[in-house]
């Protein structure tokens, strides 16, 4: 559902805001070279793993090894993709290596993964070690003079300065050089962080003119469905305001219209009349209400997500208890369709579960939201029997999302929802 | 009268047999769906019915679907058609075997009381009523007729309303005119028409269907 763009809902839209702050793009900076330390640490294991199976191979025995091997750099090289499709734009994955010796080694993405693993083993590792490394130093010097007094004597003695550090000038000047570590940090860290990114990604990317077939048959049904789900959408919206309000205004024409005519006929009909016409208008008034918090609940755009969702399970009879983790918002159609499937499962909760208790979880992890309504009631929830499930879950795929209903008979009954919030 | 109402929406049909029955007419039965309607006229054998055009079970065309049905079932049966948009379509398929004891008119109308009644008397009566807004999209959509072409500002307007299925002093009325300018109107409308004077009642048809005619797609 397209929302006209105003000024107060930007917050809400779209991409995860540009860090404002010099020290939270330095803190973000650092947890992606921290993210690229790891399975470069990962990388060079493997690589050290692939040189022996590789000389293995030259007398013969190694072959045997060689797809599980390259099993296991694709696996890395994936979950470098998934680390990489937190921070920026989703890097697809080939899929699994192809069956078959000759056809997996001369595969382009195989080759191309193995090119990434030796650089992100090697330069990457570097890359990545220093951008760790400067923060460590920085801390280290800064804080210097406050325990080198805590040193034995002759580590105390050692320098690893180029300078005496037995005087107050010298331990000044180390504190100092601290300094110049965090400026450096400051100004390094972004830099490497995105050279590393933007290195891997050029590896990682599928190759160009790859067959990016399976992709875009995801894309042509993740579309489809959402342009169903737009249709029937627009549907819902047009029978509720045909069915509801638009007939509620015409039998207040009706209505007054026969009121005037009874005014000077029979002033006591015609005043019975207007009463009525005035209950219908105020029912058109409440049904065109319902129809536009189906749309976008006002309180989801005013107050945001947590509250929207406190709010519903304050109108839940069972009680419910709910947690949002959301350091930043998501899209307001992400935000609407997690709402909209808190509602129907609270709905179903309260109307066929017999729950005693409720809760609901929801939280951003990466690029990602998911949300979670467990109940401990007796289970035997049928997407089929009209529950409103298969509505919320034709509504969370058209986001490119996921939706899981486990409800074994005696209960617990789990709804999870997973929705991509773009990035 | 006798008039059997069927629409789905109860407070609507409510509304509607409450006007209706304080002007002293006879509202024998009220129908929610296309077979209680046609259950209804079969036993009752109503003059007028008065049929909204989305109702159960699918909620699109089921009334007019209902009343083609009814009118097959007993012809000459006065059938008033209630819609909350004007659909061509739907026009165009009420119109199929012509106008008499027919009406289409937007659900509104019936808030103005006089010409709501005026209209169901119309079509009780063997007359059409088409809605102006209907009349509008016909004319909108008509393809070029020189005929037509050749009509005046006026001309146009008298047409239009005769289309509607309004009478010459119901025109004279519409516009503030005479009877006697509205009958001048005519027959300049017939002359351009070239629609030689035979019967005027046949001519007059014959104008209207030109104008109808002019729709594509009919």
């Amino acid at each position: 559902m397209p929302i006209p763009p105003s000024p107060g809902r930007a917050r809400a839209t779209g991409v995860r805001p540009a860090p404002d702050s010099v020290a939270r793009r330095t803190l973000a900076a650092l947890e992606r070279l921290g993210g690229a330390l790891g399975t470069a640490l990962l990388a060079l294991l493997l690589l050290v793993g692939v040189a022996a199976v590789a000389a293995a191979s030259l007398a013969g025995v190694g072959l045997l090894l060689v797809p599980a091997t390259l099993r296991a750099v694709r696996a890395l090289a994936d979950r470098e993709r998934a680390r990489l499709g937190r921070w920026g734009a989703e890097l697809p994955s080939p899929g699994p290596v192809p069956d078959g010796l000759r056809t997996a080694l001369t595969d382009r993405t195989v080759l191309r993964d193995v090119g990434w693993l030796a650089a992100h083993a090697t330069a990457g590792f570097a890359v990545s070690l220093l951008g760790i490394c400067l923060p460590i130093y920085a801390v280290r010097d800064v804080t210097y003079p406050l325990w080198r007094s805590l040193l034995p004597a002759d580590l105390a003695d050692d320098r690893p300065w180029w300078w005496a550090v037995d005087t107050g000038a010298g331990q000044l000047a180390v504190a100092l050089l601290g300094l110049g570590w965090a400026a450096l940090t400051v100004g390094l860290a972004p830099v490497l962080a995105r050279a590393l990114d933007a290195a891997a990604r050029r590896l990682l990317a599928p190759p160009p003119g790859a067959d990016l077939s399976l992709r875009v048959a995801q894309l042509t049904t993740s579309r489809a469905a959402a342009l169903d789900a737009h249709v029937a959408e627009l549907r819902r919206i047009e029978r509720s305001l045909h069915d509801g309000a638009q007939n509620r205004l015409v039998a207040v024409t009706v209505l007054l219209g026969a009121a005037r005519r009874s005014l000077v006929r029979d002033p006591a009909a015609g005043e019975e009349l207007l009463a009525r016409a005035q209950d219908a208008a105020e029912l058109a008034l409440a049904e065109l209400r319902g129809v536009v918090r189906g749309i976008l609940p006002p309180v989801l755009a005013d107050r945001g997500l947590a509250e929207a969702l406190d709010g519903l399970a304050a109108g839940c009879p069972v009680p419910c208890s709910v947690a949002v983790h959301l350091p930043v918002r998501c899209p307001a159609s992400v935000e609407a369709t997690a709402y909209f499937v808190v509602a129907e499962a609270l709905t179903n909760v309260a109307r066929h579960s017999g729950a005693r208790n409720a809760a609901v979880d929801v939280r951003r992890e990466g690029a990602r939201l998911r949300v979670r309504i467990s109940d401990d009631g007796r289970g035997g929830a049928d997407e089929r029997s009209g529950s409103g499930l298969a509505g919320i879950r034709s509504r969370v795929e058209a986001h490119d999302g996921t939706l899981q209903v486990t409800s074994p008979a005696g209960g617990p009954t789990v709804v999870e929802a997973e929705l991509p919030c773009g990035s | 009268m006798r008039i059997v109402i069927a629409e789905d929406d109860a407070l609507l049909r409510e509304g509607l047999a409450l006007l209706l029955r304080a002007e002293s007419l006879d509202v024998v039965a009220t129908a929610s769906n296309p077979a209680e309607f046609l259950a209804a006229v079969d036993e009752t054998r109503p003059d007028v019915a008065i049929v909204d055009v989305r109702m159960p079970p699918t909620h699109t065309d089921e009334g007019i679907v209902a009343a083609v049905e009814a009118r097959r079932r007993h012809p000459g049966l006065a059938v008033l058609v209630l819609s909350t948009y004007v659909e061509q379509a739907f026009a165009t398929e009420l119109l199929a075997d012509g106008a008499h004891a027919l009406g289409y008119l937007l659900k509104e109308r019936v808030g103005r009381v006089e010409q709501f009644l005026e209209a169901l008397h119309r079509v009780a009566d063997g007359g059409s009523a088409i809605d102006p807004d209907v009349v509008a999209q016909l004319f909108a959509r008509s393809r070029p007729d020189p005929g037509l072409d050749r009509l005046s500002a006026r001309e146009r307007e008298v047409l239009a309303l005769m289309a509607e299925g309004l009478g010459n002093t119901a025109i004279a009325g519409r516009l503030f005119v005479t009877e006697g300018a509205v009958h001048k109107h005519i027959r300049s409308i017939f002359a351009k028409l070239d629609l030689p004077p035979t019967d005027i009642t046949d001519r007059r048809v014959s104008a209207v269907l030109r104008y109808l005619d002019a729709v594509p797609g009919r």
